[in-house]
């Protein structure tokens, strides 16, 4: 009969599918395992590390925010604030392994350091029971919860850090997801595979292009480069080598200066004078604020790019106005705010303040060092009153607080959505304050958001500001 | 009846898996000092309640000796795995054992009773349909798949009774379709069909779930092949399903990320290919004969209880291990296609055909995602992988196949008896 013939075929396939099966499982056991199993994601090859008691993470002020409890013979891994630092402290867990602070400092927390175990002898002999280093980060609790708060229902990240030292003391990027191990072995998969990426660090890791917060680099480019007295007539639009740039809104502004032109983020103004600047200030100009090169920071970050080896003079324009091939992660353009508040000296941004034994020996400390001397005092002075007149007459009035001045730039960044139709913008404000005597600097952005800076994040940079300074 | 006698002369299998359930379970036993008496229970009662269900078929001739005592073996092996992951795990399976066994029987007798299953063919398609809406009303998300409903504290897995539901829909289709050429061109009831079978995989779809409509298009083209003289309509088939794949990885997220994590694991190790890593460091770990049970560390896998127990009993039970599960669940589809091709009725024919088929793709499409073979999909191994839903469907599947095999047997024992 056919019918009965054609199951034999499909016998015979349904053979040769469980063939295939051993047959591969055999060709992985002798050519593919070496080359997988020597991995540093094996944790296999780490043995085991239950012997000790993971140590625990505090904030600033000695707020727990991660601790260790032994369950039986398992250890587990507790945030008391769930998702609050999923993107600083990351997650350690059994299965599914660690991430961000948890692995970066993994041989403190879990007492795999030689020497500490050498050094803790006091303690053993105290009869302490053996337990990894304890760490204090440079984050206060409280400011962080606040960032938190405000960023709810945004997707994108919030950095605040002190300008002087480089301590960062906030850090916020969402969405974000709960690290503690019931929870994260749950969603794995949907956290995984969603499309709005949980995992990422955007803080850190996330790269957008500037938009017009790029144009505080861009004029203290000029202002060093004794370009600043450029004065240009605004009809509204620009053509450059065929290009035509426009501002936001359509707004022609007439008879300006650099710093009119800053306090209204005029971008045929910018355009201009990028080209004017040419390839290599601007170039120079990037790399002299960190773009292109290597962050020393406690997480991984991701690099900040200006991938050009030469400008047509359309290239230069729209890197005028931040856009272009540049791109920056948030943390950059704290950096940078910062960088202007500290008189043209950029610091190099840290986030763990501390490591030591539970007998109090220190093994790590952070503290603040110069990254970069990027412009000179005189050069930063002349932008930050630039950045005071975009909070006190210009695009950034939404930031300002009563009873100081704020310095600060919005931005309305255009993006690979946003070629394709309007709405998709990213939203960013860097800024610091008080612009005298600088004590907090702030960058945030709220990715896709589709609104502008001035509306939606400069007011999130106030309420940051205002709450370090306790106003 | 040839068979019966040669399986006299030697030892017979049932011996043999006494034999591993005691050397297992009291491996288990010895394992940890101060001695817990509870895997020893654990292993006896599931040693004597597969003996009685296995003289319970011998003893009443109610079918194929074989594949019940096949299916017994997987079982043991998965609630060895699973009570060495987890005592407690252990302990609750070998309960889900009761409970599947009395969906064995009651797949065994409730479909023999009733004559009707092959003239429901509406009501399958309006049950599925049902099953869909009351999971997305009431359905909860679990681990990624929306395919659960939470019962006085049970979750149910819709989707393995969805599963069921779409094997007696093929088998009422090929056995009623002649009726329905008669009232209709066939054109139409062929297209007619097609279009309500990919429906109701699409179904699937919808609650995220991707490994079960992938295995029931396989039995459903397998099916087709047999029963379709067109080639036409495989190739369209053919051509609807590399279309929806190719689709599928060009605009749905969550495909994308698997297929990506599929080609290069290693590229985001922490994240996208986290878990199909760790399965090959634990078969890797392995070798071919294992670390032994309770020496290696199966615990590292991420969801190693149910789409991931293959990797740990390849870890702790090698590579021969996982080539002895393969092989059985290889013997077992050998017993069901031999039914099947006993069957002369259409209904029972593609039914046998659809669950064997379906034994088959399930154990394919999960062994050979978890060693990188094929695209990870999350699904079970069936009667291993720890689950009530999906034990009991499983085993109430197998109760309907034991039946039609019974069946058999008593057609061919009076035919036998007539010719003496």
């Amino acid at each position: 009969m056919k019918t009965d013939r054609k199951i034999i075929h499909v016998v015979i396939s349904v053979c040769f599918l469980f063939f295939l099966l051993i047959a591969y499982l055999t060709y992985f056991e002798l050519f593919v395992k070496d080359s997988v199993i020597e991995n540093s994601y094996n944790q296999r090859l780490n043995g085991s590390e239950n012997s000790v008691l993971r140590g625990s993470i505090f904030d600033r002020n000695g707020k727990l925010l991660a601790k260790s409890q032994i369950n039986g013979n398992t250890q587990e891994r507790i945030y008391p604030f769930g998702s609050l630092y999923s993107h600083i402290i990351g997650y350690d867990s059994r299965v599914y392994g660690k991430s961000l602070l948890e692995a970066s400092y993994n041989s403190y927390l879990s007492n795999q350091y030689d020497i500490h175990s050498i050094l803790d002898i006091s303690g053993k002999i105290a009869g302490y029971k053996p337990s990894g280093a304890n760490m204090s980060l440079t984050i206060d609790h409280q400011l962080q919860t606040r960032a938190e708060k405000l960023m709810r229902n945004i997707k994108g990240a919030a950095v605040v850090m002190d300008p002087k030292t480089g301590e960062i003391l906030a850090m916020v990027s969402k969405p974000d997801f709960d690290p503690n191990g019931q929870e994260l072995e749950n969603n794995w998969t949907t956290l995984v595979e969603s499309s709005d990426a949980p995992f990422v660090p955007r803080a850190t890791q996330g790269l957008y292009p500037p938009g017009s917060t790029f144009k505080v680099v861009i004029s203290a480019a000029a202002v060093e480069d004794g370009m600043s007295d450029m004065s240009f007539e605004d009809s509204g639009v620009i053509t450059i080598d065929g290009k035509q740039f426009r501002n936001s809104g359509g707004n022609a502004y007439g008879k300006l200066n650099i710093q009119s032109a800053m306090a209204v983020s005029c971008n045929t103004f910018f355009a201009k004078l990028g080209t004017e600047l040419g390839f290599e200030n601007l170039k120079d100009a990037a790399a002299s604020f960190g773009l292109e090169k290597e962050v020393p920071f406690d997480l991984p970050v991701s690099q900040s790019i200006f991938p050009y080896d030469e400008m047509s003079k359309t290239d230069m324009a729209s890197v005028g106005i931040g856009q272009g091939k540049v791109l920056v992660t948030p943390l950059q353009m704290a950096m940078i705010a910062s960088c202007i508040a500290n008189d043209g000296v950029m610091m190099k941004p840290w986030l763990v303040k501390r490591v030591a034994t539970v007998s109090g020996i220190q093994l790590h400390a952070g503290g603040p060092s110069v990254l970069y001397r990027s412009v000179s005092p005189e050069t930063a002075a002349s932008v930050k009153d630039m950045m005071v007149g975009v909070v006190e007459k210009g695009t950034g009035r939404n930031a300002s607080i009563q009873g100081i001045h704020v310095a600060g730039k919005t931005g309305t960044a255009q993006n690979e959505l946003t070629d394709r139709g309007k709405g998709k913008e990213h939203a960013w404000f860097i800024g610091f304050a008080p612009a005298e005597d600088p004590k907090v600097a702030v960058a945030v952005i709220a990715e896709y958001s589709g609104a502008s800076g001035g509306s939606l994040c400069a007011p999130i940079a106030k309420e940051l500001m205002s709450a370090w300074l306790g106003l | 009846m040839q068979l019966m006698r040669s399986a006299h002369k030697l030892p017979h299998p049932v011996y043999m898996l006494v034999l591993v359930d005691i050397f297992a379970f009291s491996l288990l036993f010895f394992r940890e000092t101060p001695y817990d008496i509870s895997p020893l229970i654990v292993g006896l009662s599931l040693i004597a309640s597969i003996l009685m269900v296995y003289f319970l078929i011998r003893g009443f001739k109610l079918g194929d000796e074989y594949i019940f005592l096949i299916v017994s073996m997987l079982f043991s092996i998965g609630a060895v795995m699973l009570y060495r992951l987890d005592s407690e795990l252990g302990i609750k399976q070998a309960k889900w054992l009761g409970i599947g066994l009395v969906a064995f029987f009651a797949g065994y007798f409730i479909f023999g009773w009733f004559k009707v299953w092959d003239r429901l063919l509406f009501f399958y398609m309006a049950a599925s349909m049902g099953l869909f809406a009351v999971t997305m009303g009431f359905g909860r998300e679990i681990k990624g798949s929306n395919n659960w409903i939470v019962f006085q504290g049970f979750s149910i897995q819709t989707s393995e009774i969805a599963k069921i539901l779409f094997l007696f829909f093929l088998a009422s289709y090929y056995s009623q379709r002649e009726k329905l050429f008669a009232r209709f061109s066939k054109v139409r009831v062929t297209a007619a069909f097609m279009l309500v079978a990919y429906l109701l995989m699409g179904l699937l779809v919808l609650q995220k779930e991707w490994g079960t409509p992938l295995v029931l298009f396989l039995v459903y083209f397998a099916v087709i092949y047999i029963f379709e003289k067109d080639v036409r309509i495989l190739l369209v088939n053919a051509l609807a399903a590399v279309t929806a794949g190719t689709a599928g990885v060009l605009f749905v997220h969550h495909i994308r990320v698997r297929v990506d994590a599929w080609i290069n694991p290693w590229a985001d190790i922490a994240q996208k290919g986290y878990q199909i890593a760790q399965s090959l460091f634990a078969i890797g770990a392995g070798g071919f004969f294992g670390t032994g049970i309770g020496l290696g560390r199966p615990e590292l896998i991420p969801e190693v209880r149910t789409d991931f127990i293959f990797s740990a009993i390849c870890e702790e039970m090698g590579i021969f291990g996982g080539v002895a599960v393969i092989l059985l669940f290889l013997l077992l589809v050998y017993r069901g296609f031999k039914i099947a091709l006993r069957c002369g009725e259409v209904f029972e024919k593609t039914l046998a055909l659809g669950i064997t088929l379906m034994f088959a793709f399930q154990t394919f499409v999960i062994i050979g995602g978890v060693i990188k073979l094929l695209l990870l999909t999350g699904i079970t191994l069936p009667f291993i992988s720890y689950g009530g839903s999906s034990l009991v469907t499983n085993f109430a599947a197998l109760g309907v196949l034991q039946r039609i095999s019974a069946k058999q047997a008593t057609a061919e024992r009076s035919t036998a008896y007539e010719d003496r």
